[in-house]
Formats: structure tokens, C-alpha cells, sequence
């Protein structure tokens, strides 16, 4: 197996405080890595460093082979890394259509841009994640009319559009009914293999349904990796973050 | 394409149709007066592209109105028969000998520090040219800055407000290269081989009509390519944009430009039409207006925001020159603005969209669930997901 993406004593200071310090992981190709923590561990901080969203000031970042550690967002997006946010983001006053045009204009450059429509396969993509993230019928709705669960499919279905290398998706299911929560479940179990994906999560019944391997972090660091069941009996785990009652 | 797609070019067609025919019906003032409004309506298409479309709020649009008008003008100014009469073989304008370094000669190389200046808008097409050139450029360098540093909101308009205002000080100061707070007047025709644009003249307000004809029609293609597509995007959400691997800053620049360039010809045009270039284009209360057009007729609209313009400066002409309201038009005017603000928060044009929605549905007979309907339900969706 090829390692995705590589973490390497990534960390960060922000003036003392160390919110990430030293966290290394390797996430396989087609891996779906989960990461747990309490609030404060770290786990979206981590995700803004691997993003490029803050600077890290140690470690380093592989995707692949190539190094990006630092590198300013858009070009970490564009290498292959696609990141959603924890407060859904979309292009509010545009339709659901129109919103993963936008993610799927095939140049990142102006000039290259100042043409009409797009290329057949494209669109033909677009009509597929619509399929595949529940919107079709919404196509033509504007964003804001969405529910706040359609809302967030859409900014999965951005992300699924630019066929990432690695998804990073940060607590894709909060605010959500029992019933979105289990299809968002679907939609992500429906990409694995084909996508590298780390999820940020705190619903358990979800990370049940999705888990393969979790990270858990612990006030920055890293502090056990493994399957469910590895992770359920780690006496620190339990101590730190699950309490007496393990993964329900 | 969808019948509101259809109802949208139609609109555009009647809108140039009726300025096509306005000379049909205006007499020779009246004419010079509805082009100087047609060049005004083209300021609410630069506004509506930056503010509309890019949700850049530009309080400053003046400057490079101002820019436009003041680089034509100097061309214009060369070329009035009073330069010529100077006592110099070379055109000079009559402000400069006023400003005259003691001992200086008469032309334009050495007659005051700045006069220099002068020298290659002895070429109308170097005037013409520059006027879009120079707020091209100084948009393209002060966007680089501006967002770069990923400045937005309210400090852009701050920022552009205060540059405005910093500008307009500096040509008044210039006064033995701009004539300072008298501005440029006096001014020669434009000439384009045979033909002068005699501002009275009905092939000047061709020149003005076709003008606009072309912005409105191109800005129109502009915004409907990719790159207008992903500008609406980081309208709405940059962070987004820039996450999905977009340099949101290109983007923003390169239509903040295009604006710009908009409203140089439009400082242009205003010059050929009005025989003036004056300080009082970057005047701030000028910049504000504009965003006061646009506002009204519906910032979201390109077409919307040039007739709101167009219509806000008729309705002022007339009514500040009817009997009855000449103590009053001003409050008038106001109450107008405030009633379209408060009751028509899209303008004009969010108006007559709401309107066609309304016909188009009821002969379509298609029926969907209502926003109302629909955002109760997602509130509900969002309680109960919080309740669990």
C-alpha cells in the first residue's frame, strides 16, 4: 500500500500554546481514518495544518510524495487535498447546479475561465454526485432554501466533484436528524476506496458505521491509533475521552 | 434556456431599442442631457458588476470616473482654439500662463514643473487611450494590495472611500497642471478623422448610446462565463472558493479592473458630452450617489442598476424643475431612496424579477413548495437534529 497522506511531527505554537505538537499519522490510500478527541485536543487544528489554513511552525505534511507543508490553500486544494468545514459553506445565492459547476471548472485561472459552459464530461460528472449525494431533485433550487443537512451534502458534493486525493471532512454530520446522520453514513461508505478520507467526528452511532481505523487525540497529541475494538479497551482512551461506557 | 432567460434578454433588447430611438423625440438639450444620464447609467453597470456581482462595495468609484474624465480632458483642452491662441506655436493651455514659473516660455515643455505632463496628450488617441488605461491600472495595483492582504468588506470601502478623497486633494493642489478646483474647461470637440462630436449633435449621443450598448451587452457575456460564475461564488463564500483551490484575489482584482476601466470610459464620455473635467467627480458625495443608483435599481442586476441611474437622474431634472417642488425636490428625491431601500431591499429589477416569477408561474402552473415553506421545515430539520 501507498501512504496518502503523510503526517510528520506536524505542530504548531500559537504563542505558547501548543494546540497540535508533534502529531505524526500515515493514512493509506483509500484509507477512512477517523479522528476522535474531546474539544480541545486538536483534531481541527490539525486539519487547518494539513490545509494550509494556519502555518504549522514544526513537522512536515506529505501528500504522496510531494511535500506541501505550508504551501497557501488554493494550491494545497488544488494538489488534491479537499477540505470541508465544520459550518457548512456554499455558494448561498447560487443553485445546487451552479455551486458544483463551480467546483468542477476544470482551470483555476482567469483568463483560461472567460469561457461559456462546460466540457460534456463534466456536467456529466456534476448530474453524477448529484445523483450520489440525494440533491438531484434540488438541482435547481438556490442554496439557501436548502435544509441545513442538504447544505451539507452540497459542500460534500464540492468536494466529491474535484475528486480529491484525500477528503478531510470536520464533523460532517453536526446539527443533523438521526435520519440525514445515517445517510450522510451512506454517501461516505459509498466513496470509500475510491477517496483517501479523515473525518472529525464526535457521534459515535456514525463512527460505528463508518470506522476503520481512529486516531484519537489527546491536548494535541496522539494518543492511540487502531480498529474499533482496539480503541474501545485502550485504558487511556477510556480515561481521557470515552468514560466508563466505551463506544455505544 | 428558461422562459425567465428569455424575459431578461427581452429587457435588454427594449432597454437599447428605446435609447436607440430617443432622438426621435428629444430635442438637441434634452439630448446632450439624456446622454450625460446614459453615461451615468453606465457608472451603475461598473457599480452593479463590483458590488452586485463581486461584493466589493467601492465608495471611491469616482476616482476612476474622474481619472477617465481628467485624461481626455487634457487632450480636449489642447485642442480649444484658446490653447492655440497662446502665443506659442504649440497648443498651451491659457490656465498655465496663468501659473506661469517667472521667465518661463511659453510651451508646454518648460512653462511650469508639471507641464511636461502635457506633452504626449498632444495626441487625442493618447488621451482616449489613457482614459481607460490609467484606472485600469491604478484598480489592477490597488487590488493587488487590497486583496492580497485579504482586506474585505466594509475596510475595501474605506479604503477606496479615503483614496477617493486623498486623489481629489492631490489635482486640486496641482494647480499649475490641473487648473486645481476650476477643473478643465474650455474645451475642443473630439474629432475622429472627419467626424467632431459636437456634444449637441446627434452622432454624440450615438457615440454615448453604442457605448453603453457595448458595456451592457459585454459585462453581460462577462459574468456569465466560468470566471463570472466562480467571482458570484466568492461573492457569496471566498474561504470556500479558495478551498477549492481557486486564487480568490486574481479573481477579485481582474473584475475590479474591468470595473474600473467601465467607469474611466464612462469619465470620458461625460467630458466629450459635458465640455468640462472638474475636482467635483471625486467629490465624495458623487461616489455615494452612484452606490445610491445602484441600490435602487437593483445592484444584482447590470441592467438594473443603468436604469436606475438613468431614471434617478431623469426624475431629478424634472422634478427640480417643476414650479411646485423647487424648494423640495431634494426631500423628494430622498423619500424615494428610502421607500425603494425599505420596501424593495433588491431594487428595481429584484422587483420585476419577483413580478415575472409570479406570471411565469401562474402560466406555467408549476407548483413548489414556497421559501416560507421550505426554510420552516429546515429550521424544524435543525431543531430536532440539536433536541437528539
Amino acid at each position: 500500500m501507498t501512504a496518502a497522506l503523510t503526517i510528520d511531527g506536524i505542530g504548531v505554537d500559537f504563542s505558547g500554546l501548543k494546540a497540535v505538537d508533534g502529531v505524526s499519522m500515515v493514512i493509506e490510500e483509500g484509507e477512512l481514518r477517523v479522528l476522535l478527541g474531546a474539544n480541545g485536543a486538536g483534531k481541527t487544528t490539525l486539519m487547518d495544518l494539513v490545509s494550509g489554513k494556519t502555518p504549522s511552525t514544526e513537522g512536515r505534511v506529505f501528500l504522496y510524495d510531494t511535500d506541501i507543508t505550508n504551501w497557501r490553500e488554493h494550491a494545497i486544494a488544488r494538489a488534491g487535498i479537499g477540505r470541508k468545514f465544520q459550518i457548512p459553506s456554499v455558494f448561498k445565492e447560487l443553485t445546487v447546479r451552479r455551486n458544483l459547476e463551480v467546483a468542477s471548472c476544470p482551470s483555476t485561472s482567469v483568463l483560461a475561465n472567460l469561457g461559456f459552459g462546460f466540457a460534456r464530461e463534466r456536467r456529466a460528472r456534476v448530474v453524477e454526485v448529484l445523483d450520489l449525494v440525494g440533491l438531484a431533485d434540488e438541482a435547481d433550487v438556490t442554496a439557501a432554501n436548502l435544509s441545513h443537512g442538504q447544505t451539507q451534502w452540497l459542500e460534500l458534493g464540492l468536494l466529491i466533484v474535484q475528486d480529491p486525493k484525500v477528503l478531510l471532512l470536520d464533523e460532517p454530520t453536526a446539527g443533523m436528524t438521526q435520519a440525514e446522520t445515517a445517510r450522510t453514513a451512506e454517501i461516505i461508505n459509498g466513496l470509500k476506496g475510491q477517496h483517501t478520507i479523515v473525518v472529525v467526528e464526535h457521534d459515535m452511532a456514525f463512527v460505528r458505521d463508518i470506522a476503520e481505523r481512529i486516531t484519537v487525540m489527546h491536548l494535541g497529541r496522539v494518543l492511540a491509533e487502531g480498529d474499533i475494538a482496539v480503541i474501545e479497551k485502550h485504558p487511556r482512551v477510556r480515561e481521557a475521552y470515552l468514560g466508563s461506557k466505551g463506544i455505544e | 434556456m428558461t422562459s425567465k432567460r428569455y424575459l431578461d434578454i427581452a429587457a435588454f433588447a427594449v432597454f437599447i431599442g428605446l435609447i436607440m430611438l430617443a432622438p426621435l423625440v428629444m430635442d438637441e438639450f434634452w439630448l446632450n442631457r439624456f446622454a450625460k444620464y446614459l453615461v451615468f447609467g453606465m457608472l451603475g453597470v461598473a457599480i452593479a458588476l463590483s458590488w452586485g456581482y463581486a461584493g466589493i462595495l467601492n465608495l471611491g468609484q469616482g476616482l476612476f470616473f474622474g481619472l477617465g474624465a481628467y485624461m481626455v480632458a487634457m487632450s480636449l483642452k489642447l485642442a480649444s482654439t484658446t490653447s492655440l491662441e497662446q502665443g506659442s506655436d504649440a497648443p498651451v493651455p491659457d490656465f498655465m500662463l496663468w501659473n506661469a514659473e517667472p521667465g518661463a516660455k511659453t510651451d508646454l515643455c518648460c512653462i511650469n514643473k508639471g507641464s511636461f505632463l502635457w506633452i504626449p496628450f498632444q495626441s487625442e488617441w493618447f488621451g482616449v487611450v489613457m482614459a481607460i488605461v490609467v484606472p485600469t491600472v491604478i484598480a489592477g495595483i490597488l487590488g493587488t494590495i487590497v486583496f492580497r492582504q485579504r482586506i474585505a468588506g466594509v475596510f475595501v470601502s474605506i479604503i477606496t472611500l479615503s483614496l477617493v478623497l486623498l486623489v481629489r486633494l492631490l489635482v486640486i493642489d496641482a494647480q499649475p497642471v490641473t487648473n486645481g478646483f476650476n477643473g478643465l474647461t474650455d474645451l475642443g470637440w473630439l474629432t475622429v478623422g472627419d467626424l467632431v462630436f459636437d456634444p449637441y449633435s446627434v452622432a454624440t449621443y450615438y457615440l454615448v448610446a453604442v457605448a453603453l450598448t457595448l458595456v451592457l451587452g459585454l459585462t453581460r457575456l462577462l459574468v456569465e462565463t466560468r470566471a463570472g460564475l466562480i467571482l458570484q461564488a466568492i461573492r457569496d463564500d471566498q474561504n470556500r472558493v479558495r478551498y477549492l483551490g481557486f486564487d480568490v484575489p486574481m479573481y477579485q482584482i481582474f473584475f475590479f479592473a474591468v470595473s474600473a476601466a467601465i467607469a474611466g470610459l464612462a469619465g470620458m464620455l461625460y467630458v466629450v458630452v459635458a465640455e468640462f473635467a472638474s475636482p467635483t467627480f471625486m467629490d465624495l458625495a458623487f461616489s455615494i450617489t452612484m452606490v445610491v443608483w445602484a441600490a435602487v435599481g437593483g445592484r444584482a442586476s447590470l441592467l438594473g442598476a443603468c436604469i436606475g441611474a438613468i431614471l434617478i437622474n431623469m426624475t431629478e431634472a424634472t422634478v427640480s424643475e417643476t414650479k411646485a417642488f423647487v424648494e423640495a425636490w431634494k426631500a423628494i428625491i430622498g423619500l424615494i431612496f428610502i421607500l425603494v431601500v425599505l420596501f424593495l431591499p433588491r431594487g428595481l429589477a429584484g422587483f420585476a424579477s419577483d413580478v415575472a416569477d409570479r406570471v411565469l408561474q401562474r402560466f406555467t402552473k408549476v407548483s413548489r413548495p414556497g421559501r416560507a415553506e421550505q426554510a420552516s421545515e429546515s429550521v424544524a430539520r435543525v431543531q430536532h437534529g440539536r433536541a437528539r
